[in-house]
């Protein structure tokens, strides 16, 4: 079987197109995340976490408010996984023993007939959540920050580097975005934790991957057909390695669709990431990364 | 293709090595299965039997992280703020408690080190002060002379010691709590990560961890003064209560009596119900009663309350002196007894020499008063002292069944902590989402491999088939790598396996898709691909090594489960570079050397 054996698409030629479409993006996605903010999970926020399993389904509505009163506010009670099984998440800032025993209690007391047992509790104090905060960031910058010098080093020429940073930029601002607009949508938890953070460079180092090979054609046909016009050339190189970037993208997407079918809940969020960030990813080493070397580089 | 021998025996040494380092996973769940099929009775006497072993495969196989044991991690931290004000003694005052509370507040929101924050803002206060006042300590050489600097150095020894003290307790409790595997570690400066597989009671195990066990022994405060001031306190309530109905706005007054209720007790304030204990202790605290509390006195509320005839429960207030007479280092040993009469547990103590003979005196001189015993800032009991003890017996009595007998004993003979830990962070799972998150891995691993591979045959035909035995070894190596490094398996991490298997293919990818190029060109397929691999690998190099970079910084700041995530994705980088590049590249120049024909990349 062969897909795309000698494909003679015009990616430079659309670049134009493709920016529009990418700002459209960002911007919406930069929108969501100034008016919305984004959505931290407890991990980044802190607060106290507790998933419930029920012997039979349960109305969350109904959970929802009947712990208004005794812990405070309102806590967000979320389906995890099952139409028994409950998350709830609190940030009355009580001893995590007497907040687990007043949901226990006051649920017994709500729903007699359906008990329920405690299956995972997550709780994270407001400056340890500081603490992985930054500690995130520190890491999403270093990984950038490195991966713009070894491209640098490697291609022996900043354009690269600023293209492949630029292109992995956009993946994740995008999937932020997405994940801030999506986080109400959908009925699995979209907020942003320490999972997230490690599917987000996993999406930067899988962006980079497909941009680093595009890239290694560009530097060989550049040493092969040395009378080429530079944008044809570039060109020519993304239809070259777009057979090997398709495959890859399809296979790697298969393995995380399964991933978010079959993981479990705790997964949910990690595999959408990684689904939205591998096509995200694959669009961006197409349109994004080379074209920006383009546009850097000039008309030579 | 000379050079075939050596990789052939390279790739057999690596696939030996992993494999032997999975034996010891396979052989304990082996061992795992048969247990499950004996009787209770059976399975105690066979692990009993056969315990070198069992522990002997546990120490070497691939450890499960608690997401999919099930358990918990719990992050505590060291006071330090109260450490170092401790240290202080006696000789503290306002500036130094200003000083530590502004260093505290300024080290958290500006991620700064407490102990130099204090110092700058210390000598900000005042630059020729010197921090030496607070803290001589001839044992260590801190002199009036010491520099503040030196000061520094000698607060942040002791917070190491602080820390590794507290570590050295924090074990013996859990061991004592018996857990099997239990993970105690040190992280930076002050903080424990402490992590318990297969615990069931939460509860417990957060008050295990978290008790410092102050236990001190103190007098009543005296009846008759006591007597006075309590008095003199419902007579200022009385007022309040009268101003309240002129002038609606004033405080509490009228409250107090809804909450707390007259005692005919000398040492005993009066009664209130649990909902409301912090409400009174808020009005108790006013300068006015304050004014009124006779000296060296405070108020303590009991541990444990007693039920009323209505069906609620009251805790007292009791009158207790400030000054302690004997703290918790004095106990020796420390037992569970029960009251003969009732069957009610109890924790009963004994003191080194020294202790019995404080003791001894302090028993002596107040016969027929009572002698509060307060543990962590509560008062458990407070009997009445019938006789001089002079043989260094006393127990606590007042405890909330056997378990929290159980655990005090645990305390109070692994020793108190040196400061107070918070609990900072706490994650647990039940052992049935470990075992459903398992399975969800498992699966999501096995289908993921099997759609892959299928359209890796479909695609690439010959080349496909060769690259899914890579993939199947590249697991095998994976596993065994992390084996090997004593690394911990978590649910990240197999979302990492997962995704490696994806990754693996791309090197594939890459080659053969290289080689279909080359045999356009007219090459024959065995020029195509020596090509083929020769022009693929800078990308496959260029491209595996910036993810492997990815992959080292999320492993050093990750913590917990996103370390596993890391480990799994460097470990899966590593193995299918290998069995991409070279295991493939032997089986392909093998074939195409004899069966030609057979060789197709699709």
């Amino acid at each position: 079987m062969r897909w795309f054996e000698t494909p003679n698409f015009n990616f430079t030629g659309s670049r134009k197109i493709a920016y529009v479409v990418s700002a459209v993006l960002i911007l919406i996605s930069v929108g969501a995340i100034i008016s919305k903010g984004l959505q931290y999970g407890i991990d980044f926020k802190g607060g106290k976490e507790f998933v419930l399993e029920f012997d039979q389904p349960i109305n969350v509505v109904e959970v929802r408010s009947s712990l208004g009163e005794p812990l405070g506010s309102v806590p967000e009670v979320k389906l995890f996984g099952s139409e028994s099984d409950i998350l709830i998440r609190t940030d009355n800032e009580d001893e995590i023993n007497e907040v687990q025993t007043r949901i226990m209690n006051t649920l017994s007391e709500v729903f007699p007939d359906n008990p329920a047992t405690v299956i995972k509790t997550d709780v994270v104090g407001p400056r340890f959540a500081e603490d992985l905060k930054s500690g995130a960031l520190q890491a999403v910058i270093y990984a950038i920050v490195i991966i713009f010098i070894y491209i640098m080093v490697r291609f022996r020429n900043w354009t690269f580097s600023a293209g492949a940073v630029a292109a992995l930029i956009h993946d994740v601002v995008i999937t932020l975005g997405v994940f801030t607009i999506l986080s109400d949508v959908v009925d699995f938890s979209l907020q942003i934790d320490q999972n997230i953070i490690a599917a987000f460079l996993t999406i930067v180092g899988y962006s980079l991957n497909d941009t680093v090979v595009v890239f290694d054609r560009i530097r060989e046909n550049s040493n092969v057909h040395k009378g080429m016009d530079y944008i044809p050339m570039v060109n020519k190189s993304l239809n070259d390695t777009l057979s090997r970037t398709v495959i890859t993208s399809v296979t790697t997407l298969f393995v995380v669709l399964v991933l978010f079918i079959f993981g479990g809940e705790v997964l949910k969020g990690f595999s959408f990431a990684l689904i939205i960030g591998i096509i995200l990813g694959t669009y961006s080493s197409l349109f994004v990364a080379s074209a920006l070397v383009v546009e850097l580089k000039g008309d030579k | 293709m000379q050079g075939n021998g050596l990789k052939i025996g390279f790739i057999i040494a690596f696939l030996v090595l992993t494999t032997w380092y999975l034996i010891p996973s396979i052989q304990w769940s082996l061992e795992q299965n048969y247990i499950e099929e004996l009787s209770t009775s059976e399975a105690a006497q066979y692990r009993e039997d056969n315990a070198a072993k069992l522990q002997d495969l546990r120490d070497n196989k691939l450890s499960l992280g608690l997401d999919l044991q099930g358990g918990m991690h719990v992050t505590l931290e060291v006071g330090t703020a109260q450490l170092i004000q401790e240290l202080a003694g006696e000789d503290r005052d306002s500036l130094l408690t200003n000083v530590i509370q502004e260093a505290r507040t300024n080290a958290i929101e500006q991620d700064l080190d407490f102990i130099d924050e204090m110092v700058r803002i210390f000598e900000e206060r005042d630059p020729n002060a010197r921090l030496s006042r607070y803290y001589r300590n001839d044992a260590m050489n801190i002199t009036r002379r010491s520099t503040n600097q030196e000061i520094a150095q000698f607060l942040k020894t002791q917070r190491q010691s602080a820390l590794d003290r507290a570590i050295e307790i924090i074990r013996s409790r859990v061991d004592r709590f018996g857990v099997t595997e239990p993970s105690i570690l040190k992280q930076g400066t002050n903080r424990i990560i402490v992590e318990l597989p297969g615990v069931e009671d939460k509860e417990r195990v957060r008050n295990l961890l978290k008790g410092t066990a102050r236990l001190e022994f103190r007098l009543a405060a005296d009846a008759q003064e006591f007597g006075n001031f309590i008095q003199q306190s419902y007579n200022y309530f009385d007022q309040l209560a009268q101003d309240t109905t002129a002038q609606s706005d004033s405080v509490a007054g009228a409250n107090m009596f809804d909450m707390l209720l007259p005692s005919d007790s000398p040492y005993v304030f009066g009664y209130a119900e649990a909902r409301d204990t912090s409400a009174v202790y808020d009005i108790i605290r006013q300068p006015e009663i304050q004014r009124m509390m006779p000296r060296n006195t405070t108020l303590m509320w009991s541990a444990n309350p007693f039920p009323t005839e209505t069906g609620g429960e009251l805790f007292q207030l009791i009158g207790v002196r400030t000054q302690v007479e004997l703290t918790g280092d004095v106990i020796e040993d420390a037992s569970i007894q029960f009251d003969p009469a009732t069957n009610v547990p109890e924790v009963s103590m004994s003191m080194n020499s020294e202790g019995a003979r404080k003791w001894g005196r302090i028993t002596g001189a107040n016969i027929g008063k009572p002698v509060a015993i307060v543990l962590d800032g509560y008062v458990f009991s407070y009997p009445n002292v019938q006789n001089k003890i002079s043989n260094g017996r006393s127990s606590i009595t007042g405890l909330d069944g056997v378990a929290e007998a159980e655990d005090l004993v645990n305390i109070l003979l692994s020793g108190a902590l040196p400061a107070p830990l918070d609990i900072i962070e706490e994650r647990t799972v039940g052992a049935t989402l470990g075992e459903a998150s398992i399975n969800a891995g498992l699966n999501s691993v096995l289908y993921g491999l099997m759609i892959v591979a299928i359209f890796m045959i479909i695609y690439y035909r010959t080349g496909g088939g060769i690259a899914d035995l890579a993939l199947l070894l590249n697991i095998i190596f994976i596993l065994g790598i992390l084996a090997a490094f004593k690394a911990t398996l978590t649910l990240p991490g197999i979302a990492g396996i997962v995704l490696t298997i994806g990754m693996a293919v791309d090197a594939n990818v890459l080659i053969f898709d290289r080689i279909r190029e080359e045999q356009r060109t007219g090459k024959t397929i065995k020029a195509s691909i020596e090509a083929g691999y020769a022009n693929a690998m800078s990308a496959i190099i260029d491209a595996n090594v910036t993810t492997f970079f990815v992959a080292l910084i999320l492993f050093s700041f990750g913590v917990g489960p996103i370390k596993g995530f890391a480990v799994t994705l460097m470990a899966g980088i590593v193995s299918s570079l290998f069995s991409a590049i070279v295991i493939t590249r032997v089986i392909v120049d093998y074939l195409s050397r004899t069966k030609q024909d057979a060789v197709s990349f699709g």
